[in-house]
């Protein structure tokens, strides 16, 4: 007869030990598929749901076009993108293959997080060669651009129309764009707003002090403005808080997760010219169309081409050759040039841009990017680390500026701040 | 609440009542340990070590990518020149302070309310219990968010009665309101916990009282509330140090970001923020050991004060 108390204790032992011995003996993937056994790499974006179908079906042509492989697909908004990275990055459990941006490719590049992707096959004849070193850092090559973007104003064409105010022609300083903002404002009769702050963003911050000539951080990694730029900056909208001209911030927050623009709310706005397919699904609007941004130097527009997102792949893929298939098929392939448009920004591999049909808004984006071709810069380097934290504390800080917590001096008090502390911090 | 680990009672099938043997006693306490030890396990190496190096990082500079660099006190000096974490104090301490006050009445209310003899008591019981089931899940946060938006139908509601204050989630002066509400809305736990304590107290009591003519009022203070202050110090001392805690809905009704102007920027949202957003996982660490010093700090205050006025059965007072 089996003792009562033994066997508990023998059941016990073995359930104990089972769960132990199962977790030491988890097969180790296959370094190779077959299309009877593909392997399968995850691969995670940010982006709304937009963007998501048509990953979807790019995820689909690559898995019928390569039966060895299968792609995991996976998408979040871009805030909490960064905050589940760092959180995978932490456990060593980074997908094998990831969306990218430029503020964030030293963070984890400089850290041996990312694959170097010059020791794998991808396709980069097709590229313009002044875009690839956005994806470098010291000499490897961590991410590879989709497509390029650049900063535009949007406006909406039908809503202008409606109120009798004309198409602006995209040559104007920020005092004629800041009348337009109020005229919207004021024609509305504050049912429709100017736009949301332009001095909120980060991009747009950097790229006036571009067309002063004065670049956002020295090559040591330092910032390369002082206060009173950024004071300065924050005043230029001073007097259009809290008028028709700019949307509250309480708006602005009871939207999320849509912008202001896409929900309609203001008539302008501030941005990247690749979101153009994003704000025409959220809004609905016909057409929305594209100007540079303004300049107080007519010859200076301060604008670049970006790569709108890079292709990385995790440092601790075990499926370093299938990663880098998908990628080379997702910058090259001009079928997947097909799928995105130019929702990613404009093709940057010559091959899928030269494959893509662009009509329509898309046709406008292209235009864009190639009207403002003669003022055009360098594509920036790799922003430093800390880059995408310094974008969100530089958002934050202005918010709390558009609620009035703090003015104009303590925005910027603050900012340099937090700024300096994390500058010291990464040093 | 140390219990042993042995397991004290045996098989009732025995026939009589023998000594014990040491030997069996040993097997007793092995067999105890083999059944805690799934348990143990998990203690040690998801609750006791990440604990002890937290510690650790909390006196190191760690970006979770690099190896820590040892840098003493600095994280917990830094911390009190931090605008953002002293927000975050504020946020947190006037969640407590309003929230868990205001979610206790609710909860001793209504459970003396439902501690009455009436019909269909059970399901009201279960009804208003079911809040705080469900309510620290992601969607009821989510449903909170779109209550309490612009034209939702708290806006709604309130415009009817010509209270026009737009949406609270954009407004940094009503999030905490918001909140407050979401917290008071679960009061089930500590309600059955109390109606589980006002069952305890002896109707002969009232009954005395009555006779002398005590009212309500009366009675509520001379006999309800010592009778059941064990139990009131009891769910004070939890949704205390649980309100400290709150994490979730402030993630998700502020899309992670602690905001409208820093208006939800609870103290374990700012933690989370420095360490996976800002990658400061030795300043984040060293919040969450001053949080942990501040609650035990406070779970001490309470355990003095309440020798005044928490009277246990058996008491000479």
């Amino acid at each position: 007869m089996i003792d009562r108390r033994n066997f508990l204790t023998t059941v016990a032992l073995g359930t104990a030990s089972a769960a132990v011995l199962a977790a030491c003996g988890q097969p180790s993937p296959a370094q190779t598929g077959s299309a009877d056994n593909p392997v399968t790499i995850n691969y995670t974006w940010w982006g709304n749901d937009d963007r998501a179908e048509r990953t979807r079906k790019a995820i689909a042509l690559f898995e019928a076009k390569n039966p060895d492989i299968k792609v995991n697909g996976n998408f979040t908004d871009f805030p909490a993108y960064w905050q589940k990275r760092a959180t995978e990055a932490a456990g060593g459990g980074l997908p094998d293959v990831m969306q990218w941006d430029l503020s964030y490719l030293r963070d984890y590049g400089q850290r041996n997080q990312l694959l170097d992707l010059s020791t794998v096959k991808i396709d980069t004849s097709a590229f313009d060669k002044s875009l690839l070193p956005s994806g470098q850092i010291r000499g490897k090559t961590y991410g590879i651009p989709t497509s390029t973007n650049a900063f535009a104003v949007y406006y909406d064409p039908a809503k202008l129309a409606s109120l009798g105010i004309a198409e602006p022609d995209g040559s104007w300083t920020y005092d004629e764009y800041n009348a337009f903002l109020t005229e919207v404002g004021t024609k509305s009769g504050g049912a429709l707003f100017g736009s949301s702050d332009y001095t909120s963003v980060w991009w747009m911050f950097n790229i006036w002090l571009r067309q002063q000539n004065i670049e956002a951080f020295t090559e040591d990694g330092k910032l390369g403005f002082s206060k009173d730029d950024l004071k300065e900056w924050w005043n230029k909208v001073a007097d259009l808080r809290g008028t028709p001209a700019i949307i509250s911030e309480e708006r602005i927050t009871q939207l999320l997760p849509k912008s202001a623009f896409g929900s309609n709310a203001t008539a302008s706005e501030v941005t990247w010219d690749n979101f153009m397919a994003g704000y025409l699904g959220d809004s609905g609007a016909k057409e929305l169309k594209l100007v540079p941004v303004p300049s107080d130097d007519p010859d200076n527009l301060g604008l670049f081409l970006k790569p709108s997102m890079l292709m990385v792949a995790s440092a601790k893929t075990k499926n370093k050759d299938a990663a880098a298939r998908f990628i080379d098929f997702m910058v090259n392939d001009p079928e997947v040039g097909e799928i995105f448009k130019t929702s990613r920004g404009v093709p940057a591999s010559k091959t899928q841009r030269d494959g893509t049909t662009f009509e329509g808004t898309d046709k406008l984006v292209v235009d864009y990017e190639k009207s403002i071709e003669k003022y055009l810069k360098d594509a920036p380097e790799p922003p430093i680390v800390g880059f995408g934290t310094l974008e969100a504390s530089f958002k934050r800080i202005s918010a709390d500026l558009n609620f009035g917590k703090v003015d104009v001096n303590g925005a910027a008090d603050a900012w340099f701040k937090e700024a300096e502390d994390l500058i010291k911090q990464n040093a | 609440m140390t219990q042993s680990p042995t397991l004290s009672r045996r098989s009732t099938s025995s026939d009589l009542p023998q000594p014990r043997k040491s030997r069996q006693r040993g097997t007793d306490t092995r067999a105890g340990y083999t059944f805690l030890l799934p348990w143990l396990l998990g203690f040690i190496a998801l609750t006791i070590g990440p604990m002890i190096s937290s510690l650790y990082l909390s006196f190191t500079n760690y970006n979770l990518f690099e190896p820590p660099k040892w840098i003493g006190l600095d994280n917990y000096i830094s911390l009190f020149q931090d605008e953002r974490f002293l927000q975050s104090v504020g946020v947190t301490v006037s969640y407590v302070v309003f929230g868990t006050p205001i979610k206790l009445a609710a909860a001793l209310a209504v459970a003396m309310l439902l501690n009455s003899k009436r019909k269909g008591q059970g399901f009201y019981r279960s009804a208003f219990y079911a809040p705080s089931l469900i309510g620290a899940s992601v969607s009821i946060a989510i449903v909170w968010k779109a209550m309490f938006g612009d034209s939702g139908p708290v806006d709604q509601g309130l415009s009817f009665f010509g209270i026009n204050l737009g949406g609270w989630v954009g407004n940094p002066s009503m999030t905490m309101p918001m909140f407050i509400l979401l917290t008071v809305w679960q009061f089930g736990a500590p309600m059955v916990i109390f109606l589980a304590g006002l069952k305890q107290i002896p109707g002969e009591l009232y009954e005395a009282a009555s006779m002398d003519g005590a009212g309500p009022i009366r009675k509520f203070f001379n006999i309800t509330w010592p009778m059941l202050s064990p139990v009131i110090f009891f769910n004070l001392l939890m949704e205390t140090i649980h309100a400290f805690q709150i994490f979730n809905a402030a993630y998700i009704i502020s899309n992670g970001e602690g905001g409208p102007a820093g208006s939800t920027l609870f103290y374990t949202l700012y933690l989370y923020l420095r360490g996976f957003s800002d990658f400061r996982m030795g300043y984040a660490s060293a919040m969450a050991w001053l949080l942990v010093i501040v609650v035990g700090v406070i779970t001490l205050i309470f355990f003095r004060t309440s020798k005044s006025w928490v009277h246990y059965s058996g008491d000479s007072k």
